[in-house]
């Protein structure tokens, strides 16, 4: 296998084929070799306890510290992750910097309140989440093409609405992000 | 993908304002943060922007406070006002002092992108209404020249005519008409308007340094030339080249720059390379050039290549119409400057500005308006907060009944208006001064 690109870091107990959706879109879909890196523990140094939740700008610092040069970082956690400002947020990245974080915790419910998705349809969330962030910790900005992977969703339907792959402009400009990772990781 | 509101996001909680610039940021926002009201308030005066997200509590000056100086210094700016739940009373009151908006923390990410996306199209839709506005409203202002006479109107026209050709311009006009305001405009409407302007005045230096001014010099050309140094002309280079007070450069650099112009190459002082420099020039002259060419100060093949298209400004004198609608810009341009509030100028004012001569031009024009809003000590500018320079009023323009108005309204305003006193200065009586008033129609103001 060629020289990993990405790493998946589970925090926390998380489901095994969830990782290895999300390596699998980060190496079918962005074209970076991954793998998914031993359990790291759970973040208890970025829990708000009043509210219950885990605040992601610390975890991404937690995930930035030891990155090797040239690999991109993804956290996946099932814990409910949010920013001190923000009720909650499905994923966070550093722009540009190589880590970012994505939470199955709000991705599992469903529309309605109380409904549960089907798996399947979670793996997708969180594979579009993941590809998403890891876009932005990439460098890639937001994009205002309908159905990109990198367009702003405010909801769980626009998640769900999204095709999948990036249009022609991220995609050009994710290969050179690629390429610029690649040539930090050559040593 | 970039987007064309900028924000300001003000809080003294690092975590806060860091992530929140963040998020906007990889929505394609430029964003600036400031951990305080002070530090806004600097940051906005260097750099203004669309869209203020600002937390209601902070130490020193607070969202309210800092809310408040925002609406007084950059009225165009909006204010969103971020409050915790129990402070919503606080929310409602930002709201009825000019909050734009407020947003209850922690709040939802799509609540908020909501709220700027919705303010972002609230500013296009601004400049759009301001932009027709401007379309239907009487031109009065091109680029950074302000004006409605119709001398300067026509002189606009000129100018957005000739703007686009690669032509040199001559731009001729007294000290202070904004000779270098209108070769800007030539500037920015031509093709090189993303090129750099670069100006220099060449009456303000000795030949020496001119030279290596306008051609920049090598290391070691002369004493003190520690290090090689570009000059004008190169730095010139894609845009245009303003040479204030052309008329005072010397013969021979004349003969230096004729060679540039018609071989766009030329050589650094003590250089032995060409340096090639495309750039479209501009000249300006206080002084009569073709009286100078006749009399041997002024080469004539310069004179016919720097005097391709001539542009002249036409002095404040001869176009009065200009001076209320200057006077009132200065008013709001100081008035923004130093914080005070200042209505308006009252009638007398204007008719004593109107009244002057104005040797200095605009340029005088500013200082005068500029030195009244600092001493104006009421609600508007009033005539007493008016100094003219001494003799500078001894070259009035307009009728002799205007200039005995302005005369009289001056004598009046410096002795706050008490008629004896104003008579035995204008070396008349008082009753005849009262019949005067009467007959002029001059009442004191209110």
């Amino acid at each position: 296998m060629a020289e990993p690109l990405a790493e998946v870091a589970p925090l926390g107990p998380v489901e095994a084929n969830a990782l290895a959706v999300v390596a699998g879109h980060l190496q079918a879909i962005f074209e970076l070799p991954a793998l998914v890196a031993p359990p790291w523990p759970e973040p208890d140094y970025a829990l708000i306890a009043h509210r219950r939740q885990y605040d992601a700008g610390l975890i991404l610092g937690g995930l930035a510290q030891g990155r090797p040069p040239g690999r991109l970082r993804l956290g996946v956690t099932a814990l409910d992750i949010c920013l001190p400002i923000f009720t909650h947020v499905y994923g966070e990245a550093r722009l540009g910097l190589g880590v970012g974080v994505v939470s199955l915790h709000r991705l599992a419910r469903g529309l309605a309140e109380g409904a549960r998705p089907p798996r399947a349809l979670v793996y997708a969330r969180l594979a579009k989440t993941a590809l998403h962030e890891a876009g932005h910790a990439l460098g890639l900005t937001h994009c205002q093409v309908p159905g990109c992977l990198m367009a702003f969703s405010q909801t769980m339907a626009q998640i769900d609405a999204l095709e999948g792959g990036l249009c022609p402009a991220c995609q050009a400009d994710l290969a050179f992000r690629r390429r610029l990772l690649s040539s930090a990781s050559t040593p | 993908m970039s987007r064309a509101l900028r924000i300001l996001v003000v809080d003294d909680e690092e975590a806060m304002r860091e992530s929140l610039a963040g998020w906007l940021m990889s929505d394609g926002y430029a964003v600036a943060t400031a951990a305080g009201g002070a530090q806004a308030l600097e940051l906005l005066a260097a750099d203004p922007r669309d869209l203020v997200l600002a937390d209601i509590k902070m130490p020193g000056m607070d969202g309210l406070a800092l809310l408040e100086r925002l609406r007084a210094e950059h009225p165009a700016t909006m204010v969103v006002m971020i409050t915790a739940y129990g402070s919503i009373n606080t929310a409602v009151q930002a709201m009825k002092a000019g909050a734009a908006d407020y947003l209850l923390k922690p709040f939802d990410p799509e609540e908020m992108m909501l709220t700027v996306a919705r303010l972002e199209k609230h500013r296009a839709l601004e400049l759009e209404n301001a932009s027709l506005k401007e379309q239907l409203a009487e031109r009065v202002v091109f680029e950074d020249l302000i004006a409605q006479s119709p001398a300067m109107l026509s002189l606009f026209d000129l100018v957005a005519e000739v703007a686009p050709s690669e032509a040199s311009v001559l731009i001729t006009g007294e000290t202070g008409t904004g000779k270098e305001l209108v070769a800007r405009a030539v500037h920015a409407r031509s093709q090189r308007a993303f090129g750099p302007f670069v100006a220099i005045n060449c009456g303000a230096m000795a030949e020496s340094l001119l030279e290596s001014e306008l051609f920049g010099h090598e290391r070691g050309a002369f004493t003190g030339a520690v290090k090689a140094r570009r000059g004008r002309l190169e730095m010139a280079d894609g845009g245009t080249l303003f040479l204030d007070e052309v008329g005072e450069i010397p013969a021979r650099m004349q003969v230096d720059l004729l060679r540039v112009l018609e071989e766009r190459r030329f050589f650094r002082v003590g250089g032995s390379t060409p340096v090639a420099s495309d750039f479209r020039l501009i000249c300006a002259t206080h002084r009569d050039l073709p009286d100078l060419v006749e009399s041997g100060g002024f080469r004539r093949d310069f004179y016919y290549r720097i005097n391709v298209i001539s542009l002249a400004v036409p002095p404040l004198r001869e176009r009065p119409g200009d001076v209320e609608l200057l006077a009132e810009h200065f008013r709001a341009r100081f008035c923004r400057e130093t914080g005070k509030r200042l209505a308006g100028l009252s009638r007398e004012a204007i008719r004593l500005l109107k009244a002057y001569a104005w040797p200095g031009n605009v340029r005088e024009l500013k200082n005068v308006m500029e030195r009244a809003v600092v001493l104006a000590r009421g609600s508007r500018v009033e005539a007493k907060d008016l100094t003219f320079p001494a003799g500078g009023a001894e070259e009035p323009a307009g009728t002799l009944a205007e200039v005995e108005v302005g005369y009289i309204l001056r004598v009046l305003a410096a002795q706050e208006w008490n008629v004896t006193a104003a008579a035995k200065v204008l070396g008349i009586d008082r009753v005849t001064l009262t019949r005067k008033l009467k007959r002029l129609g001059l009442t004191r103001p209110a």
